[in-house]
């Protein structure tokens, strides 16, 4: 006799047993999708249409304002196809000479395809030096991924980059998230500079980064539960900071650089949206 | 969710794809069309083979530069001590002897696309109406910092079976009972994503029966891996805690190797010193495929999903690991029904007919111990222009099957190399 050959989708291979019936049904995406209201406004390839994905997305024209954004000088770089929407590495660079005393002051990640568009804000300071950090996010589905950078002088640039998601991570992965290393903090910072030299500066923390959109066993929805910032000061002296929304992928991952002028200590702060924090911090040789 | 029987429906809307496409053969020494074949693994050696079977007028050429084939498929069980190393062997007597395809034993180094010519390492010149390339892939040197060809020598890659693969069976077995085995896992895309976890089970099988207190790192680029956990039940099923997994949210990505000294260091600074080292490297399309222009920025070649034939250059057919054909997954059995799909197209297209309507098919099974299998499998088609997964088509093996449905998957694994090495070179297992 051969038995029947049940077989179970791969993306809801459960850790748990019981975890198959933890997918998120395509109408609940739906309806959570429409809450947020912004979904059909922004076809994949809109950038062909002319005027950019960014006019037609509220949470974009909402940080635009009154500027006039350019499509010049920012790169943004993400794979064209992501087998894994969970977790889709992405970096920003600004590759344009700036004006005396002009620096890139913000970097908004928007997404107008997630359910959430608004990914993150990485703020910059004098300190922070080259304009250019990476990260980790949540792709719902294939879209024109958006990057929106405020300079100092109030101008404003715009990057961006159609992606392909062929299976998607957000909502599907049913997977439970071990909590044996929760606010587990790494950072990695250069080991000497020299006055005014660029190093690279490496940061985790592990955290289930909860949406709030994904189903618990029981058919409701996991609770929200968020690393919603993190602060980076050397001496007391703001250099990096980020504002992180639902659809940085868990265990938020962030790369940035700095060009300090002196040495000192580098203090890290990473604080839940529940008040709670998580610090870290380092020597650093100039 | 499907049934045995689904499947095996679906299955054989695949393989009767053939037979519909054969054509009475034209007057000998007319030719019906000049075919360069590049590469005789899964893609390149099928594709070969279902072209002269569907039209025996057509030149077929087959540009390999080994005599014989060896298949990273099955090659970790040869690591895991259950099959000899000739057993993944295979040879082209049967493309040459029984369907009449020119084999010649040679690097294909240059294409011109424009003139439609492919150069060869002797300087010989190959003119094609259509090309077809199944380059595999090739390691990415230097994206890990200190991981080149030289230190492959020292810490093999074995991700392209051969001397690579007999490599680390040598070192497995030098080394002492209570060593450390380290295998580093790329971030995907990657060639067979659940092969670096049936590795490391075969090697833990090796070890259980000859160095039983030796021990395994993974050191992963991924949060996530195919079959995950299926995986990771075997693991602690059969090998206790012999199998440790370090995720990318755990530290462990390796982004420097020193290979003189079996050493690591991870992202956030944290070094390993291994006894014996593996190293997966990211990877990208053969080399062929740059020196064709068919390669994206990404390293890999983008084709037209119901043909094949590449976007950038036309007359251009590429299949397997090399291109973008995600959601399939880079595997073996993928290039052997991409081959088929760009065999039946490139067919149609001399004919001046238009190429059939594709269905593809893919079973991964990961042998975990002798009587222990584990499989994924999905069935793919075009949909809105794209190749999607036809819905509930596949998925992978039951979480709670029993130990005797383990052990006829293991068989079954055995069952599909034997049918896909006689389907592909004609050589059974």
């Amino acid at each position: 006799m051969v038995p029947t050959y049940i077989r179970e989708k791969e993306d809801d291979m459960p850790k748990a047993p019981t975890a198959s019936a933890v997918t998120l049904s395509r109408r609940t995406v739906i309806a959570l999708t429409a809450n947020a209201a912004t979904l059909a406004l922004t076809p994949l390839g809109a950038l062909a249409q002319g005027g950019g994905a960014w006019s037609r997305v509220d949470e974009a024209l909402a940080i635009v304002g009154d500027a006039d954004p350019i499509a010049e000088g920012v790169v943004l770089d993400l794979p064209a196809v992501s087998e894994d929407g969970s977790t889709v590495p992405l970096g920003v660079s600004v590759d344009r000479p700036m004006q005396q005393g002009e620096f890139v002051k913000a970097i908004h990640i928007i997404a107008p395809g997630n359910p959430y568009p608004l990914i993150a804000t990485f703020n910059f300071t004098e300190l922070s030096g080259r304009p250019e950090v990476e990260t980790r996010v949540r792709l719902n589905e294939s879209q024109t991924v958006i990057a929106l950078v405020e300079l100092s002088s109030g101008a404003m640039l715009v990057g961006e980059r159609d992606v392909r998601v062929t299976v998607s991570g957000c909502l599907a992965r049913a997977d439970t998230y071990d909590t044996a290393n929760l606010f587990t903090t790494r950072v990695r910072v250069p080991e000497s500079l020299a006055a005014g030299e660029s190093g690279e500066v490496l940061t985790m923390i592990n955290h289930p980064q909860e949406s709030g959109l994904r189903e618990s066993m029981d058919g409701g929805l996991v609770p929200k539960r968020l690393i919603e910032r993190m602060d980076v000061t050397l001496d007391g002296e703001p250099v990096f900071s980020a504002d992180l929304h639902r659809s940085v992928s868990s265990n938020p991952y962030i790369k940035f650089f700095m060009t300090p002028q002196s040495g000192g200590t580098l203090d890290f702060t990473w604080t839940e949206d529940t008040g709670e924090t998580a610090h870290e911090s380092a020597e650093l040789a100039v | 969710m499907v049934t045995r029987r689904t499947l095996i429906k679906s299955l054989g809307a695949v393989s009767v794809a053939a037979p519909m496409f054969s054509m009475p053969s034209i007057a000998r020494g007319q030719s019906a069309g000049r075919v360069v074949v590049v590469g005789g693994g899964f893609g390149g050696a099928t594709a070969a083979k279902y072209l002269k079977r569907q039209n025996p007028a057509l030149d077929v050429t087959l540009v390999e530069a080994s005599g014989r084939f060896y298949t990273c498929p099955f090659s970790n069980l040869y690591l895991g001590g259950l099959r000899d190393f000739e057993s993944i062997g295979h040879s082209y007597d049967e493309l040459t002897d029984v369907y009449g395809v020119n084999l010649v034993t040679d690097w294909a180094e240059g294409v011109d696309g424009d003139a439609h010519t492919v150069t060869l390492a002797s300087g010989e010149v190959l003119d094609y109406d259509k090309l077809l390339l199944s380059p595999g892939v090739d390691m990415r040197w230097g994206a890990i910092e200190g991981y080149d060809e030289s230190a492959a020598q020292l810490a093999p890659h074995a991700w392209k079976a051969g001397e690579q693969t007999q490599i680390l069976k040598a070192q497995l077995e030098s080394m002492d009972d209570g060593g450390l085995f380290i295998l580093s896992s790329p971030e995907n895309p990657f060639r067979c994503p659940p092969g670096p976890y049936e590795r490391v089970s075969m090697i833990a099988n090796y070890f259980t029966n000859n160095k039983p207190n030796s021990k395994i790192l993974v050191l992963d680029s991924k949060d996530a891996f195919s079959k995950q956990g299926l995986f990771e039940a075997g693991w602690r099923e059969l090998y206790g805690d012999m199998i440790e997994w370090v995720s990318l949210s755990n530290d462990g990505r390796v982004v420097r190797v020193d290979a003189e000294n079996l050493e690591v260091e991870t992202e956030f600074g944290e070094v390993h010193k291994a006894d014996v080292l593996n190293i997966v490297p990211p990877q990208k399309a053969g080399a062929i495929a740059d020196a064709a222009g068919v390669t994206n920025e990404g390293g890999w070649v983008p084709i037209v999903p119901e043909t094949f034939e590449s976007q950038q250059v036309p007359d251009i057919y590429v299949v397997g690991d090399a291109t973008v054909a995600a959601p399939m997954p880079k595997s073996g059995f993928c290039a052997n029904s991409q081959g088929k799909v760009a065999a039946a197209a490139i067919v149609a297209s001399l004919a001046g007919q238009e190429p059939p309507a594709p269905s593809w098919v893919n079973t991964c099974y990961s042998v975990l111990a002798p009587d222990y299998g584990i499989s994924v499998a999905g069935v793919y088609h075009v949909a809105d222009g794209q190749i999607a997964e036809v819905a509930d088509s596949g998925g992978v093996s039951p979480a709670d099957a029993d130990s005797d449905f383990r052990r006829r998957e293991a068989e079954y694994a055995v069952g599909w190399y034997d049918a896909i090495a006689r389907d592909t070179w004609g050589t059974g297992a």
